[in-house]
């Protein structure tokens, strides 16, 4: 369950987040939909490390195994002289096996990217087209006791959710719905 | 006389504009077309099709009909596709560059550079193509089982040449993709109707979250410091189809470096080009100022420069050495297209490096324009001069001979010019041609902070 | 080298000293080898299909003038820069040495023809024909060239192939002289002599260490199979 609550700039915005955390909401539970990115913690703070490099890095190590077959291995497979090069001949095989190397690092770096994005997502999610218009977006996403919640590194398990977790998803939503509005939201919007 | 001070107070610039104005200003390109855009568009088909027609009668009649011969095996279709592999590397030096560089100023310009790689990497590709003599069997060249029993042979540089640019079409395209992503979305909240479909389809439903926009930037850096590498190799890749051979004047160290730098001087000379013509056709004059083309201008300068420190290098080693063979090519470059050799040395080196010293110049668009059209024919011809004369002189006197083009190649490489522009106009027409994200983003992180007795304007950064 | 996996290393010697420049090698290789018939045109334009030439060269001032003469032809190279630049093995390099060329594999990339430093590789730009009564006098060993398509001399491949398999039904090696090429055959000054080098005693390899010995363009590495002899007292002539 989510809540968006629809700001029409930056300072209030901030406010409205500042209040949400007051009120016992953690950071983890909030986020800002912008159509521009703000430096982080301008409106809230994110987990700044990320995996999707592995991913890259990878593809690299597919890439440059599937880039020496394909120069060096097939050139085994497939022998025919050709002037006095030998059959599997050194540079060639390295400018082949960097390109593809390179080409399935590119393509791991999208990939990845998307995966930990957690984009293409299937259903479509709670949005307001005013967020393209410069108007800020904060999401509140309402967790209940029991809740399986997936934990920032490092937080422990009452950070994570916070002490907001025992009101009922209902009274979750209205506090946050009043924060927001109290902060100058111009609506509110709730899946 | 009053004892408070009052705070200094950091306030939004006055000239500010609502994210609305940014938007529908940036995004005009995307509104329907004009009758003059069809006009273009339809003036660009033809010049295609007439080039379609031309490779045609190749394909129908024989490679009688371009202008080779022995002993010049290669001439026009050569030349262009190492002259459009060099104009694309424009968007991965400006784009990644100065991405990397965090150069704020690359804003505005970014699209428009990726997306002219992307098709001008797309034209270069189809020259090797259509200069085959048995174009209709091309695929004997790539790579996949079949029932002949064949392989290509990897040892080839034309091979390594399309491993190159398959990697760069594919890295290219998703670089100009990653780039439009947050675009995309912006274009989607905008639409309706079945673009509103499309277009949501090419965002992936992005949102804009924090947690996006962190990874998005991640990925954007690593994407730039990627992509560098790949376009130097591309074309390195390109001049060792030269440099390896035995061809005097072709097999020459010096090559991939100054293939290049070559490449960079026509792909920054053809940013500026596009950059102008953009400005002018989307009335984008707020957004394209006078310190972008003063920075451009300054990158021209320097890369001419460079160009024309390579190939002083490379005339004069040949010079000193006086190889008589590798001699003989230069002094029959020189002799039979001297006024080529000219308008070269005018356009890339002698033109660019005067010009561009001169901060007035450099912020005038007219001398602009002439001097970067200028540098690109001259690019033009430099390739031309690379291949052509070493093919005319080689090893043995008896057989020497020369070339000119046929009017079949002339009209194939018109048809290229044609088709490049007509991807990009069609791009402009369907994608934010300007990063609007992005330069909402500057907009956004400006502010106006009183120092002393006047007001600077200040910019939010992350470390 | 250790290249020799076979014992045929095919190989040419051409006395120089003896060529008179009379072109029967060039005609007896067009008519063997199924060589495009060119027009003037075609010629003019530098798109003659020979895969052999005479080069002329002509030294001195008047009246003191001579001729030179060159018979060039594949140099069938060991080294040749043409085979590994073929992006689909077109040209490629055989056991006996031979400087291969698949006809039906070619593409028409043309990079062979740019990176053989003796330009002996032509190029099909027209599609040929031969006209009545021309067309009876194709041999049925060899392919019929389609336009778009690069050729060069085999040293007359189909008879180094029928001499060898007649060779295996007799279980014998080729003889020295058994196998000629078109060109050897034909010429009347016995100036071009062919032959197996791997065979030290055979003509072609005694000619191949004369003192008169030379190779073309030797200083590019190439390694050619064809010797050229010149000298031998008779330089001025």
């Amino acid at each position: 369950m989510e809540t968006i609550g629809i700001f029409a700039d930056v300072e209030s915005a901030g406010r409205a987040v500042t209040g949400l955390v007051k009120a016992g909401f953690v950071e983890a539970q909030i986020t800002s939909l912008t159509s521009v990115a703000y430096p982080d913690g301008v409106l809230v703070k994110v987990e700044q490390r990320s995996w999707f490099r592995w991913v890259a890095l990878a593809g690299a190590a597919v890439g440059a195994v599937a880039g020496f077959c394909l120069a060096a291995g097939t050139a085994w497979l497939y022998p025919v002289r050709t002037g006095d090069k030998p059959i599997i001949a050194l540079f060639p095989t390295g400018i082949v096996t960097f390109e593809i190397t390179m080409l399935f690092a590119i393509i791991g770096t999208m990939v990845g990217m998307f995966l930990e994005m957690r984009l293409v997502s299937r259903r479509p999610r709670l949005y307001d087209p005013a967020i393209a218009e410069g108007c800020i977006g904060i999401s509140v996403s309402f967790y209940l006791p029991g809740e399986v919640v997936v934990c920032r590194r490092g937080d422990a398990d009452e950070e994570c959710i916070g002490a907001i977790a025992n009101l009922s998803a209902r009274e979750q939503r209205e506090r946050a719905e009043g924060i927001m509005g109290q902060a100058g939201a111009l609506r509110t919007i709730t899946e | 006389m009053s004892n408070a001070h009052p705070t200094p107070q950091v306030t939004r610039p006055p000239t500010a504009k609502s994210a609305t104005a940014v938007n529908d200003e940036l995004l005009s390109s995307l509104n329907a077309p004009t009758r003059s855009w069809y006009a273009l568009v339809a003036l660009l088909s033809a010049a295609v099709a007439w080039g379609l027609i031309a490779f045609g009668w190749q394909v129908t009649h024989g490679m009688y009909v371009t202008g080779i011969n022995r002993p010049v095996m290669w001439g026009f279709y050569i030349t262009g596709f190492v002259f459009w592999v060099g104009l694309s590397h424009s968007g991965t030096m400006v784009s990644s560059i100065l991405r990397l560089s965090r150069a704020n100023w690359r804003r505005p310009i970014l699209r428009s550079a990726e997306a002219m790689t992307v098709f001008c990497i797309a034209v270069a590709g189809l020259f090797p193509l259509i200069h085959l003599g048995r174009n209709w069997i091309f695929f004997y060249m790539i790579p996949y089982p079949n029932q002949r029993g064949l392989w290509p042979n990897f040892r080839s540089p034309l091979l390594w040449d399309m491993t190159a640019i398959t990697a760069y079409i594919i890295g290219s395209s998703l670089f100009l993709y990653l780039g439009m992503l947050p675009d995309l979305a912006l274009v989607r909240d905008r639409s309706h109707g079945w673009r509103r479909d499309v277009y949501a389809l090419l965002a992936m439903g992005w949102r804009g979250s924090a947690h996006e926009w962190a990874v998005y930037h991640k990925a954007s850096t690593l994407m730039a410091a990627l992509i560098i590498p790949v376009a130097v190799s591309v074309h390195s890749i390109v001049a060792w189809d030269f440099a390896v051979t035995v061809v005097p004047g072709w097999h020459s160290t010096i090559f991939p470096p100054y293939f290049v730098i070559g490449a960079i001087l026509s792909g920054v000379a053809a940013v500026i080009t596009l950059m102008i013509v953009i400005r002018r056709a989307f009335r984008l004059e707020e957004y394209l100022t006078a310190l972008h083309f003063d920075n451009m201008g300054k990158i021209l300068l320097v890369i001419s420069l460079l160009w024309s420190y390579a190939y002083f290098v490379e005339v004069q080693t040949t010079w000193y050495a006086h190889e008589p063979i590798e001699w003989e090519v230069f002094s029959f470059m020189a002799d039979r297209y001297s006024w080529q050799l000219a308008v070269m040395l005018i356009g890339n080196s002698l033109l660019p490096i005067f010009t561009m010293c001169f901060k007035r110049l450099r912020r005038c668009i007219p001398v602009l324009l002439a001097v970067t059209m200028l540098v690109n024919v001259g690019m033009f011809i430099e390739r031309f001069l690379i291949i052509v004369p070493s093919l005319s002189h080689k090893n043995m006197p008896f057989a020497w001979g020369s070339y000119s083009p046929s009017w079949v190649e002339i009209s194939v490489n018109v048809a290229a010019l044609a088709g490049f522009s007509l991807l990009f106009t069609l791009f402009a027409k369907f994608f934010p041609i300007v990063a609007v994200t992005d330069v909402r983003e500057l907009e956004a992180r400006k502010a106006q902070v009183p120092l002393g007795r006047a007001e600077l304007p200040s910019l939010a950064v992350e470390d | 080298m250790e290249k020799t996996s076979s014992p045929y290393q095919w190989g040419m010697a051409i006395d120089l000293d003896r060529c008179t420049g009379c072109g029967a090698c060039v005609v007896a290789c067009q008519a063997e080898n199924n060589v495009a018939i060119c027009d003037k045109k075609e010629i003019a334009q530098g798109r003659d299909m020979h895969w052999l030439r005479i080069e002329r060269y002509w030294t001195g001032e008047y009246p003191d003038v001579r001729v030179r003469f060159l018979p060039v032809l594949c140099q069938h190279c060991h080294d040749a820069p043409c085979e590994p630049v073929c992006p689909v093995y077109a040209s490629y390099h055989n056991q006996d040495g031979l400087n291969g060329q698949v006809y039906n594999r070619c593409v028409g990339t043309r990079y062979c023809a740019n990176n053989c430093p003796y330009a002996v590789r032509v190029f099909n730009f027209y599609p040929h024909d031969w006209p009545k009564p021309l067309d009876n006098q194709l041999s049925p060993d060899i392919t019929v060239r389609s336009r778009g398509v690069m050729e060069k001399c085999t040293f007359c491949i189909q008879r180094i192939r029928r001499a060898k398999e007649e060779a295996k039904g007799e279980g014998r090696p080729v003889r020295d002289g058994e196998v000629q090429p078109a060109c050897a055959q034909t010429c009347p000054a016995e100036a071009l002599v062919f032959g197996n080098l791997a065979d030290p005693q055979s003509r072609v390899a005694r000619l191949s260490r004369s003192p008169r010995r030379f190779k073309l363009l030797e200083h590019l590495g190439t390694h050619p199979s064809v010797f050229y002899l010149k000298g031998g007292g008779r330089e001025h002539v």
